[in-house]
C-alpha cells in the first residue's frame, strides 16, 4: 500500500450541548497519512486538539468495521462521504485530495437531536423496531429451524433487507429527512419471510404509524436514501412497504 | 472464596436435565415482584433481558451505545455452530462437545460445555422463529458450512454477517420487551460500580455518557453481559468502547477472575499499517483454505512480492507442518507469524506482516472460483489497503480477538458473588484455552436464552432477598466512591495539557507491554520484567494523564480514562496468571514448555485447573485459587498438527 | 376513520399524489387525443370540441372533477413540501445530492408551480378570454411569438415533472420489481416526450404558419 501525507482544511460543527446553539469552527491539519481511515484522521485531530487544551470533537463510533452502524457525519454534504457503500470508519483518507476543504455536519433531522457536536440521538429508530419489527415468539417451544422450507432467492432477498445498520445515513441524506428505507427494509425483510406472515399487517401499521410520529419528513422518492446506504439497501423495500401499508389499511 | 462449580451428579448427558428439575422455581405471578439487571445488549445480554422478560421478571437493560443493536456481537461474520446433524455428516451433540473441549485444549468444564452442545439446537429453532434470514439450500432448508477445520458442517450462517442477523434477532426480542414495558432500556450508560448488600450482588451505580450524571439502580439479581477484555492490548478486533470495567468492578467487589491470560489472537487480520491505528481489522479464516503463507526466505527482503522467485521465498507453514500446511490452528499460524517477523523476514511497511498468496489457487482454479468463494473478503480487503488480492498477495498479520478468560462462574453461570451472574464473553466457562470458530455466538445465545432464566429463578427461589432500594446507604456509598474516582481522574489534568500525556498515548504503552510479553508466546523472565514495567506505566497514567472537560458532560476522552485506568489495574493479573500457568495450552505458548520439536506442550499434571484469582485490596497481590479440572468423559490428548 | 388515519399517514399522502397523478396523466392522454385532431385540421378540431359541448352534463362532471384533482394534487404537494422542510429544522451547509440526475426530483414542486401558473392562465384564456370559436381563439393565440414560447416552455415544465411523477406513482403503488424496471426506466422517458412532442409541436405548427 502505498500512502502518502496530505494536509487539509477541517470544517466541523461544534455544538456544546443539546441545548446550545452550535457553529463551524475551521482547523488545519497536517501529515494526514492517506492509509488512515476518516475516524482515525479525527482521533488524530482530536489528540491534537486535547495536546493544546481545547475540547475534542465528539463523535460516535464503535466498531470501526462498518457493521455497528455508530458512526455517522455529513461529509461535503453527503452522508459518510463519498466513497458508495462505505461507512464513515471505513472511508479512508485517500479519497481526499491534498489541501482539501472538508465540511464536517452531523445527521441532521428533526427527529435526530444533537447532543454534542456530531453526536446525536437516533432513538427514534429503535422506537420504529419497538413498534413491531419483531416476530412475536418467546423463548422456547419455537418448532425445529427445517420445519418450514424458504426458498434460498427470498431468504437471499430477506437478508438484503435485514443487513441495515440503522445508522441513519438515509434520514441524514434525504431531502425530507424520511425514514423510509430504515422502516421498509425491517419490514421487507420480516414480510418476506413465512416467520413473519401472522403479523403482517399489525407490523406495518404499527411501524409506519411510530415513524410518522416520531417527525421523520415524508417520502418523495428522490432515491437519496440507496444512494447513501452503506449496505446497499434498495427502495425496492420502500416499494414493498408502501404496499404492506396499504394492504393493512385498506384490508384491515 | 469458595469455588463450588455446583456440578450436578449423574451421567453428563442428564445432569441439565437434572439441575433444571432440582433448581428452584418462582411463581408466574411473583416474578413481577423481582427485578433483573443486565448489563450489556450482546447476543448474551439482549437475550437474556428479553428471555427474562418474558419469564415476567421486571428487567433493567444497560448499554453503553446509543442503541442496544450495536453492541460487537454484531461484528461477528462467520456462524454459529449447532449439533444439528441436518448434513447426515456423523454429527452429534456428543461430537460437538467433544470438538469443542479438545479445541479449549482441555482447559474447560465438561458439565458446562456438554450443555452448551445439547442447548445449541434450540438457539437455531429460537432465531429461525425470530426471522433470522439464515443461508437456505434451493430446497428451502437450512445451509450449514464447515468452519474453522471441523470435520462436520455444521455451521449456520447468514452471509459473512452472522453475528449481525443474530444479534438484530436478540435485539428484536428485546424491542418487543421494552414496547410491552418490561424491559426499561437504558442506553448511553456506562457501569461503573457494583452495590452489594449484605454481600449480595443488589444493584449498580451507572454513568449517564450523555450528561455525566452518576445513577444508581437497586435489583434482586445483576447479571454482567459485557463482553471480553481484548481492548487491554489497545490494538484488537474488538469495538473502540469494548473493556473490562463492569467485570473489574465486580472482581473487585469479590468475583474470583478465572484465566485473564486466555486470549486468542487471530491470524489472519490486516496489518497495523502506522501509530495512528485505532483498531484491527479481522479477515475470516476461510481464507487460508486456498491462500498460502509465505514470508521472503532472506531478513530485510525489500522486493516486491512479484519480484521474488519462487526458490527466494519460505512457505514456512508448509515446510513446518507437512500434514496441517496452511491449514494448522489459529495459535500455530499465528505464533509462527510473529516468530517469521521477529526474525526479520515480515513485509510491509512496518515489517510486521506475512504474506497470503491466492496466485497458485487462482492458477489452479481460475480467478472465477476464486472470486466467488473469497469475492467479499477481497472487497472489504481492498476497501481498506487499497490493494487487489488477485494481484498482489495479501499481508495478514495477528491480532488479539476473544479472551477466554474471564469472570469465574459455576454451573449456574453465577460469579463468587451471590446473585451476580456473568454470561456471554464476560465469563470464563466453555472455551477453555482456545475458542473454536462459530462457537462465541453459540455460547452468548445459549447463556442468553436457555440457561440464565432456570438460574435467576433458582436463585431468586431459593434466597431470601429483603427489599432493597436505591435509598440504602450501600448505593450512595458506590456513588461517592466512583465521585472520588473520576476526581482522582481529572485531577492531573488541572494545570493543563503542558507535558502531560493524552488517554491513548499511555493505553498504546500498555497495549504494547502485553503484546510483548502476554501475546502468542510467553515466558518467566519476560512476565516478570513486565510486572516491573506495570507499575510505571500505572504511576505515569495518574500523574500524568491529561482529560479535557469535565464530568459531568459528554467527555469520550473521561470515558477512554475510566477505561484505560481499570484496564491498568486488570493487566496486573494477566502477568501474574501468565506467570503462574507454566504450561503451553490453547492459544498461547510457554517459552519453557515445549516439546522437542518446538511445539506446545500442555502440562495436565500441574495445570489441569482453572485459575482464579482473588482481589486483596489495592497494592497486594491477588491471591491464586484453583478450580480443578475433572475429566470422566473424554481422555486430554496431546495435539500434533505435523 | 380508516380512511382519514389512512391519508394522514406518511405513505398515504404519497398515495394520494400518485392517484391524482395517475388521473391527471388519464386526463393528458384524453387532452392530447383531442388536440391530435390540430394535425389533421383547425376545422377538425373545431367539429370536436363542437361535438363535446353538445353534451353539457359530460363537461360538467368532467371538468368539476378534473378541478378536484387538480385541488387535491396541489394541496397535498404542498403540505408534503411545508411538511418536509420542517422534517429539517436546521439545514446543511453544503447541499449535495449523492444520485445523478436527481434534477427533476429535486424541483418537483417548481415544476408544479410553472404547471399550475400555465394550467390558470391557459384556462383563462381558451375559457374566459374566449371570443368566437374555440379555433379562432387558438389562432389567434398562438400567432403571438411569446404565447407559443410561454406554452412551448410550459410543456418542458410538464415532461420534467412527469419524467419524476411517473416513475414516482408507480414506485409508491409498490410497482418496483427487476423484471420490469428497465421498461418503467425506458416509459418514464417516453411519456413525458410523448406529451411534450404532441402538446409543443401545436403551438410550433402555428408559429410556423402551417396550422389552419
Amino acid at each position: 500500500m502505498n500512502t502518502k501525507s496530505i494536509s487539509l482544511t477541517l470544517e466541523i460543527w461544534r455544538q456544546k450541548d443539546s441545548k446550545s446553539k452550535g457553529d463551524f469552527e475551521t482547523y488545519s491539519l497536517e501529515n494526514i497519512s492517506t492509509g488512515m481511515s476518516f475516524l482515525e484522521m479525527l482521533d488524530v485531530l482530536n489528540e491534537t486538539l486535547t495536546g493544546r487544551g481545547l475540547d475534542p470533537v465528539a463523535f460516535d463510533h464503535d466498531c470501526r468495521e462498518g457493521i455497528c452502524g455508530m458512526c455517522g457525519a455529513v461529509i461535503n454534504g453527503i452522508a459518510h462521504g463519498p466513497e458508495p457503500e462505505t461507512t464513515l470508519c471505513q472511508l479512508h483518507m485517500r479519497h481526499f485530495n491534498d489541501g482539501d476543504t472538508l465540511v464536517i455536519e452531523p445527521f441532521r433531522s428533526r427527529a435526530f437531536p444533537i447532543h454534542k457536536d456530531l453526536v446525536t440521538d437516533r432513538s427514534a429508530l429503535d422506537r420504529i423496531i419497538q413498534a413491531g419489527g419483531y416476530v412475536s415468539v418467546n423463548t422456547g417451544g419455537t418448532p425445529d429451524g427445517n420445519t418450514i422450507p424458504i426458498p434460498s432467492a427470498t431468504a437471499e432477498l430477506s437478508m438484503d433487507a435485514a443487513a441495515c445498520i440503522g445508522c441513519g445515513a438515509c434520514i441524514a441524506s434525504c431531502p425530507n429527512g424520511a425514514a423510509m428505507l430504515f422502516t421498509g427494509a425491517k419490514i421487507s425483510q420480516l414480510s418476506l419471510l413465512p416467520q413473519g406472515q401472522p403479523e403482517r399487517k399489525q407490523r406495518a401499521m404499527a411501524m409506519v404509524t411510530t415513524m410518522d410520529k416520531e417527525g421523520f419528513g415524508n417520502c418523495t422518492n428522490e432515491r437519496e436514501c440507496e444512494a447513501v446506504c452503506p449496505k446497499g439497501i434498495s427502495i425496492t423495500n420502500i416499494a414493498r412497504m408502501n404496499r404492506e401499508f396499504v394492504k393493512a389499511a385498506m384490508l384491515g | 472464596m469458595e469455588l463450588k462449580s455446583n456440578v450436578p451428579d449423574g451421567p453428563l448427558a442428564e445432569k441439565w436435565d437434572k439441575h433444571r428439575f432440582s433448581s428452584k422455581l418462582v411463581n408466574p405471578a411473583n416474578r413481577r415482584k423481582h427485578k433483573v439487571i443486565v448489563v450489556g445488549t450482546g447476543l448474551a445480554g439482549a437475550s437474556a433481558s428479553a428471555t427474562l422478560a418474558e419469564q415476567g421478571y421486571e428487567v433493567s437493560t444497560f448499554c453503553i451505545q446509543d442503541s442496544p443493536r450495536r453492541a460487537h456481537s454484531i461484528a461477528a461474520q462467520g456462524g454459529i455452530n449447532a449439533a444439528k446433524n441436518y448434513q447426515n455428516d456423523g454429527d452429534s451433540v456428543q461430537r460437538l462437545f467433544y470438538d469443542t473441549i479438545k479445541g479449549g485444549d482441555f482447559r474447560s468444564r465438561e458439565a458446562n460445555v456438554y450443555r452448551l452442545a445439547q442447548v445449541s439446537n434450540n438457539i437455531i429453532d429460537q432465531c429461525v422463529a425470530q426471522g433470522v434470514p439464515f443461508a437456505r439450500e434451493y430446497g428451502g432448508t437450512l445451509a450449514n458450512r464447515s468452519f474453522g477445520g471441523a470435520q462436520v458442517s455444521r455451521t449456520f450462517y447468514a452471509r459473512g454477517q452472522t453475528g449481525q442477523q443474530l444479534l438484530l434477532g436478540a435485539y428484536s426480542a428485546l424491542s418487543r420487551q421494552i414496547k410491552t414495558g418490561k424491559v426499561s432500556i437504558h442506553s448511553r450508560q456506562e457501569m461503573m460500580e457494583l452495590v452489594l448488600v449484605d454481600g449480595k450482588a443488589r444493584g449498580i451505580v451507572t454513568r449517564n455518557i450523555i450528561t455525566g450524571k452518576l445513577e444508581t439502580h437497586a435489583a434482586d439479581a445483576v447479571i454482567l453481559a459485557t463482553g471480553g477484555y481484548g481492548n487491554a492490548y489497545f490494538l484488537s478486533t474488538n469495538a473502540m468502547a469494548s473493556n473490562v470495567t463492569a467485570a473489574w468492578r465486580a472482581h473487585k467487589k469479590g468475583a474470583g477472575f478465572a484465566n485473564p491470560c486466555f486470549v486468542q489472537i487471530h491470524p489472519t487480520c490486516i496489518p497495523v499499517h502506522g501509530s495512528f491505528q485505532s483498531k484491527l481489522t479481522l479477515m475470516s479464516e476461510s481464507l487460508r483454505n486456498d491462500g498460502r503463507v509465505w514470508v521472503p526466505a532472506t531478513p530485510g527482503d525489500t522486493r516486491k512480492p512479484a519480484s521474488i522467485p519462487e526458490e527466494e521465498r519460505d512457505y514456512y507453514l508448509e515446510s513446518k507442518y507437512p500434514s496441517f500446511g496452511n491449514l494448522v490452528p489459529r495459535d500455530v499460524a499465528s505464533r509462527n507469524a510473529k516468530e517469521q517477523c521477529d526474525a526479520g523476514k515480515g513485509v510491509g511497511t512496518t515489517n510486521l506482516a506475512v504474506y497470503l498468496d491466492f496466485a497458485d489457487a487462482i492458477r489452479r482454479d481460475g480467478k472465477d472460483t476464486i472470486l466467488k468463494k473469497y469475492g467479499n473478503l477481497f472487497q472489504m480487503y481492498e476497501k481498506i489497503t487499497d490493494s487487489n488480492p488477485l494481484y498482489e498477495p495479501m499481508m495478514i498479520y495477528p491480532a488479539v480477538h476473544y479472551t477466554m478468560g474471564g469472570l469465574w462462574v459455576d454451573y449456574n453461570l453465577m460469579t463468587t458473588i451471590p446473585g451476580l451472574f456473568a454470561i456471554g464473553e464476560c465469563n470464563f466457562s466453555d472455551h477453555g484455552a482456545n475458542r473454536l470458530g462459530a462457537s462465541a455466538l453459540m455460547q452468548g445465545l445459549a447463556d442468553g436464552y436457555f440457561i440464565v432464566g432456570t438460574s435467576i429463578a433458582n436463585y431468586i427461589g431459593s434466597t431470601t432477598l429483603d427489599e432493597v432500594s436505591s435509598d440504602n446507604p450501600a448505593f450512595s456509598d458506590a456513588t461517592r466512591e466512583v465521585e472520588n474516582r473520576i476526581k482522582r481522574l481529572l485531577k492531573s489534568s488541572e494545570g493543563g495539557p503542558e507535558g502531560k500525556l493524552t488517554v491513548d498515548e499511555i493505553h498504546k504503552e500498555l497495549g504494547l507491554l502485553l503484546w510483548d510479553y502476554c501475546g502468542m508466546a510467553r515466558k518467566r523472565e519476560g512476565l516478570e520484567k513486565a510486572l516491573l514495567l506495570l507499575p510505571k506505566i500505572q504511576k505515569k497514567f495518574w500523574n500524568r494523564v491529561y482529560i479535557p472537560g469535565k464530568g459531568k458532560e459528554l467527555n469520550q476522552s473521561l470515558e477512554r480514562a475510566g477505561r484505560l485506568a481499570d484496564f491498568l489495574e486488570f493487566a496486573e493479573i494477566m502477568f501474574i496468571d501468565a506467570l503462574e500457568r507454566e504450561e503451553s495450552c490453547g492459544c498461547h505458548l510457554r517459552e519453557e514448555s515445549q516439546t522437542e520439536e518446538n511445539e506446545a506442550k500442555r502440562d495436565d499434571a500441574s495445570f489441569s485447573h482453572v485459575a482464579v484469582w482473588e482481589y486483596q485490596g489495592d497494592g497486594a497481590r491477588a491471591k491464586l485459587h484453583r478450580e480443578e479440572l475433572v475429566f470422566q468423559n473424554v481422555t486430554p490428548s496431546q495435539r500434533s498438527y505435523k | 376513520m380508516w380512511f382519514i388515519r389512512f391519508i394522514q399517514s406518511s405513505i398515504g399522502k404519497k398515495w394520494v399524489m400518485a392517484c391524482s397523478g395517475f388521473f391527471l396523466i388519464l386526463f393528458l392522454c384524453s387532452h392530447a387525443a383531442g388536440n391530435a385532431t390540430l394535425f389533421s385540421s383547425v376545422a377538425l378540431f373545431q367539429a370536436y370540441a363542437n361535438q363535446l359541448h353538445s353534451h353539457p352534463l359530460i363537461v360538467s362532471v368532467f371538468s368539476k372533477g378534473l378541478f378536484l384533482v387538480f385541488a387535491i394534487h396541489i394541496v397535498t404537494g404542498s403540505l408534503l413540501f411545508l411538511q418536509n422542510r420542517k422534517a429539517r429544522s436546521q439545514g446543511y451547509r453544503i447541499h449535495k445530492r449523492a444520485i445523478k440526475n436527481s434534477q427533476a426530483s429535486a424541483t418537483m414542486i417548481y415544476s408544479g408551480i410553472i404547471l399550475l401558473l400555465f394550467v390558470l392562465l391557459h384556462t383563462y384564456a381558451v375559457s374566459f378570454g374566449n371570443h368566437g370559436t374555440i379555433g379562432a381563439t387558438i389562432t389567434r393565440l398562438f400567432s403571438s411569438f411569446f404565447v407559443s414560447m410561454f406554452y412551448i416552455i410550459s410543456f418542458i415544465g410538464l415532461a420534467i415533472h412527469l419524467s419524476h411523477g411517473f416513475w414516482s406513482m408507480l414506485q409508491t403503488f409498490g410497482i418496483n420489481h427487476p423484471t420490469y424496471n428497465s421498461l418503467i426506466q425506458r416509459l418514464s422517458y417516453i411519456i413525458p416526450l410523448f406529451f411534450l412532442l404532441i402538446f409543443g409541436s401545436i403551438p410550433l405548427l402555428f408559429l410556423f404558419g402551417t396550422g389552419q
